[in-house]
């Protein structure tokens, strides 16, 4: 399957009267686009485009997802399954405009799954999303059935985001890219033909699926996938839209949909692919919560490695806390099987760094890679412009705040300054593989 | 805290999901109950299954309780 | 000027070798012995004090000269608590880590000391206190209080500790993140890979999370007569009456609640719910008995087989939930449980 990526890169964002890019800047005519969007559901209330610049004294709250714009030469939806009708990813031309992101954020309310963006100051260092410009699409809804919920499916919003990235994508639908990604992925058995006498890598991905009703996890083609069992996929397939990320998990441990388009680990297997190994694909699992699903997700991982002849592996987790069961025993069973396994993903070791880093341990894995802490305390000044609702961090839930304590007292603070816990920052443990961070001993 | 409450003498049946985590805990006598969300009866299945059960698992950690245990033990059940 | 006080035994103090091993604590203005050494590196503090004590008598009457020490540290309070450098020094190095360690607790001040790695008081205090590997005896003192000074200084100026390992001391099983310079190459991504293909290599690599060996817990006697048991239930699946009266958090908790079951039969939908954010609140809210099985508990009860079930339950949230916390609340819940005579538990976890 051969996937082509042609860039756009972004340096400016504007509103004008007709939808344009030229020279790296995109003019977004702002009332048209929200018509759309409002037109494709009307469970939207309130909708708004909001311009956050890096290094702005800007904060983002609550974030619900971030995607890369894009969109298919071919006319196919650019999300099978979620914004059009099911139809194949992983082969065929993207258009991307690169340096960007459409960032979902909710107006007034937030959930569980929530985090947040800082544009400037210390605050920026935590996210990727500092780096990028943010096209924020800031909403409100009717499904009042979950307006006062800490879990939210925040359905119309994710799904306004995801189209909204297809709406500004085919602006450059017509241009010629000024930079041309190819990810060549040869079927398993060619590479076999070959014989080039280098190991079988397979990256194994555990995406979010923890929650038992419909609405909240990831999706694959659009499918559920709380409902799904391990199954060998193109690591094109997940580069071209075929999954989205849900709206479970601590924001800083989750991958936005914006990371499975780009997804850096795939993108490093690539780089070294035919170098120093043979990228042999993906096993796509899943994060269920009952012990016999995590035992039997493992032992299809291991037998599906071992049948298409992987020799090592790369395991990574959307989650901390639970999923970590399975990810350590998915990583156990590798290794046991004697597949080389490499782990990526953050750890909770507490406040005061003290607690077991991982909620489970085994001491076959031997190759981790440590992508932060979601428990370290951050103190943030007030920003000059927030986009969103400060409120949300005391009031909805989310996962790194809180309304009241008795020693910290509550997260957003009157003057706007904020106490929360890296938990917070959205995707900010990027464990997909952005994540500049790592774990030391202090 | 099963480690506090065992040390402060305490005999502890840890009824939990993910018998792993329980291991990793410290755990001495665990039981393993259905799920995470629902660990003593699946909301699918009809009430007096559900009371079955639990009844039996709870049955299962009060005898743990009551078992003399030479290292880690994980008391099987039957329903 | 920001100051400190050097702790050091009979020894170093000049005063004598095993004969004045007895010495009882004593505390002198400025600087004696070594510590002039210390006082030389620091850059902008001042050794106010130094604080004496015979290692024999730090080491059998323990509580004795720790009571009479922080006595003396009265009025004398300083910003840094430094003990040492006590090389393979066994006697003075366990003296060096228990005085750190009391300092440190009783004035809530930093205390900093340097052994040798196989100086018994590693193993003994590393978790507790910071402490700086040394050399094996007295001719590594220049080096081992540059080392441990270089990283006095920074405290005492407010700047960042680099962690264990850059500025030398041995860690403390402490884990906080870290930023990486922003490239390519610092990626989690690219580390991964690239620790794949050396791991495949055969070639040398670090993990950047090594696991370590699991606690063993003693485990507690059984009961000896089931039918004359008072059980407890305890949870961390977050089971509240529907208000959450002690504001349990949903994650990260830090408080627990004590909930009086005495007259029920179950726990009625409505009137309990849980609070817990990281699982599928439905089933639970539905019939909290199928995370707290109160009405299982009773029908042992009514046939017999307990004694009785103990009038309330213990409930907080499990998830993210440090150990020390959960200790702590474990801790507070136990007086409770020992005061209604409870002779075991059932804790179910989510």
């Amino acid at each position: 399957m051969k996937l082509k990526i042609g860039s756009f890169p972004v340096e400016q964002v504007r509103f004008g009267e007709v939808d344009g890019y030229q020279d790296g800047i995109l003019t977004i005519q702002k009332e048209a686009a929200l018509a759309y969007l409002r037109e494709c559901d009307d469970h939207i209330t309130e909708l708004d485009i909001i311009i956050a610049n890096p290094g702005d004294d800007t904060r983002i709250v609550p974030v619900i997802e971030t995607i890369e714009p894009r969109c298919r030469t071919d006319g196919r939806t650019l999300f099978p399954g979620v914004t059009g009708p099911v139809a194949s990813a992983g082969e065929g031309e993207l258009k991307a405009l690169r340096g960007c992101c459409v960032t979902v954020v909710g107006k007034y309310w937030g959930s569980f799954g929530d985090g947040v963006i800082d544009m400037g100051g210390e605050g920026a260092r935590h996210t990727h999303w500092s780096k990028l410009i943010n096209i924020c699409l800031v909403g409100d809804t009717d499904e009042e059935f979950e307006r006062h919920e800490q879990q939210k499916c925040n359905h119309a919003l994710r799904w306004a985001g995801h189209r909204f990235a297809e709406y500004l994508g085919k602006i450059v639908r017509e241009l010629e890219p000024l930079q041309l990604e190819e990810y060549d992925f040869t079927p398993v058995s060619e590479k076999a033909r070959q014989n080039n006498g280098l190991p079988n890598v397979a990256l194994v991905l555990q995406p979010q699926s923890q929650m038992e009703i419909p609405g909240y996890n990831d999706l694959w083609y659009g499918w559920d996938l709380n409902k799904f069992l391990p199954t060998f996929v193109s690591p094109t397939e997940v580069m071209d839209g075929a999954m989205i990320s849900g709206s479970f998990m601590p924001a800083s441990s989750k991958w936005s949909t914006y990371e499975m388009q780009n997804f850096p680990t795939i993108r490093e297997l690539f780089a070294e692919d035919g170098k120093h190994l043979n990228f042999v694909g993906v096993i796509l699992s899943m994060l269920n919560v009952a012990m016999d699903q995590k035992e039997r997700a493992a032992m299809m991982v291991v037998n599906l490695a071992k049948n298409l002849g992987v020799d090592y592996a790369i395991v990574t987790e959307e989650g901390y806390g639970n999923p970590d069961a399975d990810y350590v025993r998915c990583q156990a069973v590798l290794e046991q099987a004697g597949i080389g396994v490499v782990g990526i993903s953050n750890e909770c070791t507490g406040r005061d760094g003290f607690s077991q880093p991982l909620m489970t341990l085994d001491s076959r894995l031997n190759a981790l890679v440590s992508t932060g802490n979601v428990s370290e305390l951050n103190h943030l000044p007030p920003c000059k412009t927030v986009i969103g609702n400060l409120e949300a961090l005391n009031r909805d839930g989310m996962s790194g705040s809180w309304g009241y304590d008795d020693k910290l007292g509550k997260s957003a603070r009157e003057d706007g300054s904020v106490i929360m816990e890296d938990n917070n920052w959205f995707c900010g443990d990027h464990i997909s593989g952005l994540s500049l961070k790592t774990m030391a001993e202090f | 805290m099963v480690k506090e409450l065992e040390k402060a003498g305490f005999p502890v049946a840890h009824m939990c999901n993910l018998v792993p985590v329980s291991q990793s805990v410290g755990a001495n006598r665990i039981v393993p109950t259905i799920s995470i969300p629902y660990p003593l009866g699946d909301p699918s299945t009809p009430p007096a299954e559900q009371w079955k059960l639990r009844y039996h698992r709870v049955g299962v950690a009060l005898e743990a309780l009551a078992t003399n245990i030479e290292q880690q033990t994980i008391f099987p059940v039957r329903i | 000027m920001k100051t400190v006080v050097c702790y050091i035994n009979q020894f170093f103090a000049g005063i004598g070798g095993e004969e004045k091993a007895y010495q009882e604590p004593y505390i002198q203005e400025g600087c004696v012995g070594p510590v002039q050494a210390i006082q030389a590196a620091l850059e902008d503090a001042q050794v106010t004090h130094t604080l004496v004590c015979g290692d024999n008598y730090m080491g059998s009457d323990t509580e004795k000269a720790v009571a009479r020490i922080l006595e003396l540290l009265e009025g004398h309070v300083p910003d840094l608590f430094i003990a040492g450098p006590a090389f393979q020094a066994g006697r003075y190095g366990l003296a060096c880590g228990t005085i750190c360690q009391a300092v440190q607790e009783k004035f809530s001040i930093p205390a900093l000391t340097s052994m040798h790695p196989e100086n018994p008081g590693v193993e003994m205090f590393r978790q507790k206190v910071i402490i700086f590997q040394g050399g094996k005896g007295a001719v590594k003192m220049r080096a081992d209080v540059q080392t441990m000074i270089r990283f006095a200084n920074k405290l005492l100026s407010g700047q960042p500790n680099e962690g264990a390992e850059a500025e030398g001391y041995f860690p403390r099983g402490c884990r906080h993140e870290k930023f990486l310079e922003d490239k390519r190459e610092n990626t989690a991504a690219y580390r991964g890979v690239q620790m794949l293909i050396r791991k495949m290599h055969g070639q040398p690599y670090r993990t950047e999370l090594a696991i370590p060996a699991p606690e063993q817990v003693p485990i507690a006697p059984a009961v000896s007569d089931l039918s004359h048991a008072v059980v407890a239930m305890v949870t961390s699946g977050g089971i509240v009456p529907s208000d959450n009266p002690d504001r349990i958090q949903s994650a990260s908790a830090t408080r627990w609640g004590r909930y009086d079951i005495s007259g029920m039969e179950r726990l009625e939908a409505g009137v309990f719910k849980t609070i817990h954010a990281g699982f599928d609140p439905t089933a639970a809210n539905a019939d909290p008995n199928v995370v707290v099985p109160l009405d299982a508990m009773r029908a042992y009860e009514k046939e017999g087989k307990i004694g009785r079930l103990h009038p309330y339950f213990y409930s907080t949230v499990g998830t993210g939930t440090t150990e020390a916390e959960a200790r702590r609340m474990a801790q507070e819940i136990i007086p409770h449980l020992v005061a209604d005579g409870v002779t075991a538990v059932i804790l179910g976890s989510t």
